[in-house]
């Protein structure tokens, strides 16, 4: 017997006008896993992930999590359930400090009294002690990215959706956000399913890799499968890269 | 714990000010004017701090103040003339019917999440439409005013001879209505609608319900400017459509703007400086040129606006903020000559 996924994504497709941005797309994730979600530009990764967190409604297919339908559902129930995000692009709260921000997020799960306690332990995990009062606005791009991911871990979920997350970081930034996931991973029990472009990030974290190209899931599987899979290739590189390889 | 950020070395300000407040009718001999003028200024003060909680707090920006505050004016008012129920009844009575009215728009306008531009139109709409109504509905309303009885004792109708205890009571009011702030903002509903002002799909991912944190704000507004609008028929002495009046909410937005959007005692801040200024310049510049008032008013709006889009608190923090460090420097300095002498 199978272990239940802890997220299934049945058929789901979603529509913009005429662009069919996610076609008929199913894929799992499995409980404590870290799972990479990759593809060219445009793909419709990013629209897979909105559909998912319930920022978007899909047209079609279902979308199942810890064994609950939670199609339409709206954001905040999603993650009251245990499933929070981050963002492509951040999207900090301007004008709050970090402190304040990571207090958005503890207060899912936490009231007045012990959202304090909350805080500071995210506020540890993620390395922000020294950054703690200041204002979102007068942050660089990798502590930003690390706010984002403080304040979702603040809402104590159990599965995040990580948007390029290591997108615009230097090799030493990304190598600390790496170490920071993985640890998250395997202390905390945390279901990672990531968006990347970064290669370096995919191959060093996933166990599972999906690929997705113009709406539709072409592959699946190890990073190892993936890399030697012809489809993929074809998707990334054109046909030639392929006939190339074969030569 | 909510208000352990109540007591902060900065309040103190907050303190003097009040107690100023408190002793300027007492030690000068100030004419009905000045009374008048000052329970004007305090009138929008409370305005413009209820404001900042669905305005400044939530980033909504509300234009439909001169609405709830009439609609309190006419519950107020009718309660009194038709059944004889003291307005400090009709005036929460009101403050609840605004607050119905409130739940009712802004059920589906947050729904929808409509928002910025939209938003402000939707509710200064409501404002028109609010008029029109109580304007054709001759019962309560109607093309003429209708004028609240005086009755036996002055402090059952509240109708009283004199602007003093209209001061005081709008005082009091200013004082829970900063409270009610102070408590909001370092609250979980703060700080959700401080973070949906900024982003609100960021913040409905961690879980928070954008409509009915929107809403439960909107409410305190409707209810605060309510009761307020009670008090207003009193002071006035009488209903009409007009106080549904556009340009007042209009005015309020702005208060809440130039005085910092968030910032609890920017607006009431704003409120002090620019609607007794407006009133100095009317008095002083009205008889040569009628509206220059205006154009000066909207001189300081466009320079807030380009040099302090976050208002006069976030200047006066900055001010505060840039004291403290030159103050430690200065003692830190100190110390440095002490040790290489």
């Amino acid at each position: 017997m199978d272990v239940e996924p802890i997220l299934k994504v049945t058929n789901l497709t979603k529509n913009f006008g005429n662009l069919v941005a996610v076609n008929r797309a199913s894929f799992k994730v499995n409980r404590g896993e870290i799972v990479g979600l990759i593809g060219p530009n445009g793909a419709g990764k990013t629209t897979l992930f909105n559909a998912i967190s319930g920022l978007y409604r899909p047209e079609e297919g279902t979308i199942f999590f810890k064994g609950m339908n939670i199609t339409n559902w709206l954001p905040h129930r999603i993650c009251r359930l245990g499933m929070s995000r981050t963002f492509q692009v951040t999207r900090a709260f301007t004008h709050m400090t970090v402190e304040d921000t990571v207090r958005v997020g503890a207060y899912n799960r936490f009231n007045e009294n012990n959202v304090q306690d909350k805080v500071e332990q995210v506020i540890k995990v993620c390395d922000l002690v020294d950054i703690r009062k200041r204002v979102c606005e007068d942050l660089g791009l990798a502590s930003l990215r690390k706010v984002e991911l403080a304040r979702a871990l603040a809402t104590e979920p159990e599965m995040l959706l990580l948007d390029e997350a290591g997108a615009g970081l230097n090799a030493t930034e990304l190598a600390a956000f790496m170490d920071l996931i993985k640890k998250l991973n395997q202390e905390s029990q945390i279901t990672f399913c990531v968006v990347e472009h970064v290669m370096q990030m995919v191959m060093g974290l996933c166990q599972q890799i999906v690929v997705l190209d113009s709406g539709e899931i072409i592959a699946s599987g190890t990073p190892n499968q993936i890399s030697n899979n012809v489809r993929v290739i074809e998707a990334y590189l054109g046909k030639r890269a392929v006939h190339a390889r074969n030569q | 714990m909510k208000f352990k950020n109540l007591f902060n070395p900065r309040n103190i300000f907050i303190l003097i000010g009040i107690g100023i407040a408190l002793a300027i009718p007492l030690i000068f001999n100030t004419s009905q004017y000045v009374m008048l003028l000052m329970t004007t200024v305090l009138l929008y003060a409370i305005l413009a701090s209820a404001w900042n909680i669905i305005g400044g707090m939530a980033g909504q920006l509300d234009l439909a103040a001169a609405a709830y505050l009439g609609l309190g004016a006419f519950t107020t008012g009718t309660l009194l003339i038709r059944w004889n129920i003291t307005p400090w009844v009709g005036m929460f009575l009101g403050g609840l019917v605004a607050t119905a009215l409130a739940m009712l728009i802004g059920f589906p306008l947050f729904g929808f999440k409509v928002k910025e531009l939209w938003y402000a139109l939707s509710s200064s709409a409501l404002v028109v439409v609010m008029q029109s109504l109580f304007m054709m509905w001759n019962e309560v309303g109607g093309p003429t005013e209708k004028y609240l009885p005086t009755g036996t004792s002055p402090w059952y109708s509240l109708r009283f001879n004199n602007y003093l205890p209209y001061y005081y009571i709008m005082l009091v009011i200013l004082v829970v209505v900063l409270l009610v702030n102070h408590w909001i903002r370092y609250s979980k509903l703060g700080y959700s609608l401080l973070a949906l002002g900024e982003d609100e799909d960021a913040v409905e991912v961690l879980g928070v319900n954008s409509q009915s944190s929107k809403l439960k704000a909107l409410a305190i507004y409707a209810f605060i400017c309510g009761v307020v609008g009670g008090i207003f028929a009193s002071i006035y002495g009488y209903i009409h459509p007009a106080f549904f009046d556009t340009s007042m909410s209009m005015e309020i937005t702005i208060l809440g703007i130039v005085g910092g959007m968030g910032f609890i005692y920017g607006p009431a801040m704003a409120a002090i400086v620019m609607v007794s200024f407006r009133e100095f310049l009317r008095a002083s510049l009205g008889s040569q040129l009628a509206g220059l008032y205006l154009a000066v008013y909207a001189i300081i709006l466009i320079l807030v606006a380009l040099y302090q889009p976050r208002g006069i608190a976030a200047l006066v923090e900055l001010g505060m903020k840039k004291a403290k460090t030159y103050f430690v420097e200065l003692t830190r300095g100190r110390r440095a000559d002490i040790k290489s002498n």
